[in-house]
């Protein structure tokens, strides 16, 4: 009785976000020798985050929250290092994850974590914070990043539901199952 | 002061909150001239500024999409600096820490305790309301009997029958979608006409609770014989397009705001109030004081106009009707009626010099007991409306002699009230922490690995709200601060607010409930233990180390109550006070008892008997 089809569920139908959320923040263009660096950004989020790179940053892409996290990313310090340990593994991003989640610099490994929440949460959790010891018994994101990086985060779709306040399913939905994981998340590299 | 030319209005209110709208609904419509103030400012023009305040709010409370704001320079506003400031959630912090609930300087009660009032309200087009959850129960018969009944409290001065025609009106003013037959067969409770609307279907999570029930036994808190079942929560909330709104689409946050309006708030029958053209409302304008003339009529309301949240002020005036009607809310409507001091009113209007006066008094809330589990299987929360069923059986029986009797509020946003997820589980799992509670070996994932496991947990999570019955206490106060004021200068509301052992008994009973329904699903509970300085915590048993938490529902209850006889009662039945035959003090704040039921509904059905009463009795 519902319609359901991985389109609507998935929901990256531009014109009803712009009319929903009213202000798209869309980033500035980013310079030309910033394109490379973009591209690889996107590719190491979805190792990074375990989420295929065309779900991130899908080829008709209105949105483009990848310049908005990609720019988020950049403003921090350990943001030149972090991309070096990409670029020295430009076909191997699932490679370049890993060492920078094991890396022995605190500020490149917790910045890679800020990387994951910002596509998860899309909230800037910034990498100082993640990294205090002990640990905060609440952990306080500096800011969401925008209206639209919280209606894209992903945190919601791997729950297989969607942000709170922003369902684009028909009524009566939440009775039955949602669709299985696979069709809200395509896991990187299966 | 000078009275402003306003002899045309029959009538003033006080608040455009779901109170004061219905009436002035009805008196517009039979050609009756209406002024409502109200101390907050109009809706934007498009929803969506509301909107984006809450989804950039790091801290999504049920105060974030409203003005004014609740930060300044990263910390808490100062409600000295506000005009017509509001309590939030963020300020009933430990003593000391951020949001210290007893920081005049962050929060805008004054609380005395010993225990924290956690409830709060808006000042805005549309009151508390904006941020209601929309569930939109009936009272029991026996919750207006408390007294006959169970030998507790007090008896209402009025009966179920007296208002079931009035509830029906009301659930076709404000839009409800339920199941009457439902309701009469678990609750036994009769409906003369059905609801406008068809049910809101039951979600996942209920379904899971429900295949529970028929096993399920709960001892020791006289529940014992209860033939347990989850029944669908009747609620103002589109099953179909009603009022010109639309149907619900499951945004999962009613709480703080409908995103398309599918929840009924005030600001509906405000419309429709204003569409008659004999209704005004004038925003940020601040009720400061209730005048009465020697007759002991009421004869003006001193307001204050002022520009913005922390603007100057624009006037001062008075203003004049026939019948006056104090619709903003349990805390603000005493706090006006108690700023009222004059010769002829010394402790205040509608407080009966020389006798016991009540104003102020017997404040009541639905103190809330939180449970919250992972079940075995995937029960997919965060999704639907924020709750679509409940268990309601429990809501009456002889256990009332002995504790508080308590509904249970299904959640359908997994762990968001308890824990603050998704977020806490997901930081969890990224950077190694355990807050949650389920990343016990502090892994820090990412990659697929991190897409599974947070599926796991997301995917299991569920929570249980009790909303337990409060007795009234006259020690349980709104008074006013003799040191803190708002920006205009009127003193801010001081509470005093403590939960007697009836109502501890019956938080008590609900821990123990919770847990037997976790059981009976095999559901793994994570209810964790309050911090010793959490205010809204009690050692329980008493005297031992183990100690209950309690949230406000938002339900602020009882301090101008109804009775059969004025001594011992601000208003009679029709709200009416006793003492200045044209003042009407309207809202939650004259249930003499609360019940279990949220107060919406019976608010409203009382409101629209008040104002029956108004143009066929009164203004006629």
């Amino acid at each position: 009785m519902i319609d359901f089809t991985r389109r609507k569920v998935l929901g990256v139908a531009a014109g009803t976000m712009a009319s929903a959320i009213g202000a798209v923040q869309l980033a500035e263009p980013a310079a030309a020798d910033d394109a490379a660096d973009l591209d690889l950004f996107v590719r190491l989020s979805a190792a990074l985050t375990g989420i295929d790179a065309l779900q991130l940053a899908p080829l008709r892409d209105p949105l483009q929250i990848k310049r908005v996290y990609f720019k988020q990313a950049k403003s921090d310090p350990a943001f030149e290092s972090l991309m070096q340990i990409v670029r020295a593994n430009p076909d191997d991003p699932a490679g370049a994850a890993g060492k920078i989640m094991n890396d022995p610099d605190p500020k490149i490994k917790y910045l890679g974590r800020s990387i994951i929440l910002a596509w998860y949460l899309g909230a800037w959790y910034q990498p100082t914070v993640l990294a205090q010891t002990p640990p905060p018994s609440s952990v306080v994101p500096l800011k969401i990043i925008s209206p639209t990086a919280y209606t894209q985060a992903w945190a919601w779709r791997v729950a297989q539901a969607h942000p709170m306040g922003y369902s684009e399913l028909r009524f009566g939905y939440w009775s039955d199952e949602p669709l299985p994981i696979d069709d809200f998340v395509k896991l990187k590299g299966a | 002061m000078r009275a402003e030319k306003t002899d045309e209005f029959d009538a003033l209110i006080v608040g455009s909150g779901v109170s004061g709208v219905l009436i002035a609904k009805k008196l517009g419509q039979a050609n009756k001239r209406v002024l409502i103030l109200e101390a907050g400012q109009d809706l934007p023009p498009d929803i969506n500024e509301y909107m984006n305040r809450f989804l950039t709010a790091t801290a999504k409370v049920p105060e974030s999409p409203y003005p004014p704001e609740l930060f300044h320079g990263g910390k808490l506003t100062d409600p000295a600096t506000v005009n017509a400031g509001r309590p939030t959630v963020l300020s009933l912090g430990a003593k000391g820490g951020p949001g210290d609930w007893q920081d005049p300087k962050q929060s805008y009660l004054i609380q005395d305790g010993p225990l924290a009032f956690g409830s709060t309200y808006e000042r805005v087009n549309g009151g508390a309301a904006r941020h209601w959850l929309g569930t939109s129960l009936r009272f029991l018969p026996a919750d207006f009997e408390m007294k006959s009944r169970y030998g507790r409290f007090t008896d209402w001065p009025i009966k179920y029958g007296d208002l079931e025609s009035w509830y029906g009106e009301a659930e076709k003013e404000i839009g409800v979608a339920g199941d009457a037959q439902e309701q009469t067969n678990h609750l036994g409770i009769s409906f003369s006409s059905p609801y406008p609307m068809p049910k809101i279907p039951l979600s996942r999570v209920d379904k899971a609770v429900d295949a529970a029930m028929s096993g399920l036994q709960v001892g020791g808190v006289g529940l014992d014989e209860l033939q347990w079942r989850v029944s669908s929560t009747p609620a103002a909330r589109n099953s179909q397009p009603y009022q010109d709104r639309r149907v619900c689409a499951g945004n999962t946050n009613c709480i703080p705001i409908c995103p398309i309006q599918a929840k009924y708030d005030p600001s509906v029958t405000l419309a429709e109030a204003l569409r008659t053209g004999n209704v005004q409302v004038r925003y940020r304008c601040a009720a400061s004081a209730v005048e009465v003339d020697e007759t002991g009529r009421v004869s003006g309301i001193d307001y204050i106009q002022f520009d913005g949240d922390n603007g100057p002020v624009i006037r001062r005036g008075r203003l004049t009707a026939k019948v006056y009607i104090l619709a903003g809310n349990a805390i603000e409507t005493p706090r006006l009626l108690l700023m009222s001091k004059s010769e002829r009113t010394p402790d205040g209007v509608a407080n009966r010099r020389g006798h016991d006066g009540v104003i102020g008094k017997f404040l009541m809330d639905h103190p809330l007991y939180l449970a919250w589990a992972l079940a075995p299987r995937p029960v997919w929360g965060y999704r639907g409306p924020l709750s679509t069923a409940g268990i309601e059986v429990c809501r009456d029986g002889e256990f009332r002699r002995d504790r508080g009797a308590f509904r249970i509020e299904i959640g359908n946003e997994g762990w968001n009230f308890p824990i603050g997820d998704p977020d806490t589980t997901t930081v969890d799992l990224v950077n190694g922490l355990n807050n949650s509670q389920l990343n016990k070996d502090n892994k820090a994932l990412f990659g697929p690995a991190l897409v599974k496991e947070l599926n796991d947990k997301l995917s299991r999570q569920f929570r249980l709200g009790f909303l337990i019955e409060q007795s009234p206490d006259d020690s349980n106060t709104v008074s006013l601060s003799a040191t803190a004021k708002d920006r205009l200068g009127l003193p801010r509301p001081r509470i005093s607010y403590n939960l007697s052992d009836y109502t501890k008994r019956g938080l008590a009973a609900a821990k123990t409930t919770a847990t037997a329904i976790f059981d009976a699903m095999n559901a793994d509970q994570f209810t964790s233990a309050p911090p010793v300085d959490d205010p809204s915590s009690f050692p329980w048993p008493s005297g031992q180390m183990t100690r209950l938490k309690y949230y406000g529902a938002g339900h602020i209850v009882g301090t101008h109550r109804m009775g059969s006889a004025a001594a011992a009662s601000a208003v009679n039945d029709m709200q009416q006070s006793w003492d200045h035959q044209n003042l009407f003090l309207v809202g939650s704040g004259t249930f003499p008892t609360v019940g279990t039921a949220n107060p919406t509904l019976t608010i409203a059905a009382l409101c629209l008997r008040t104002a029956d009463h108004i143009l066929h009795r009164v203004l006629n």
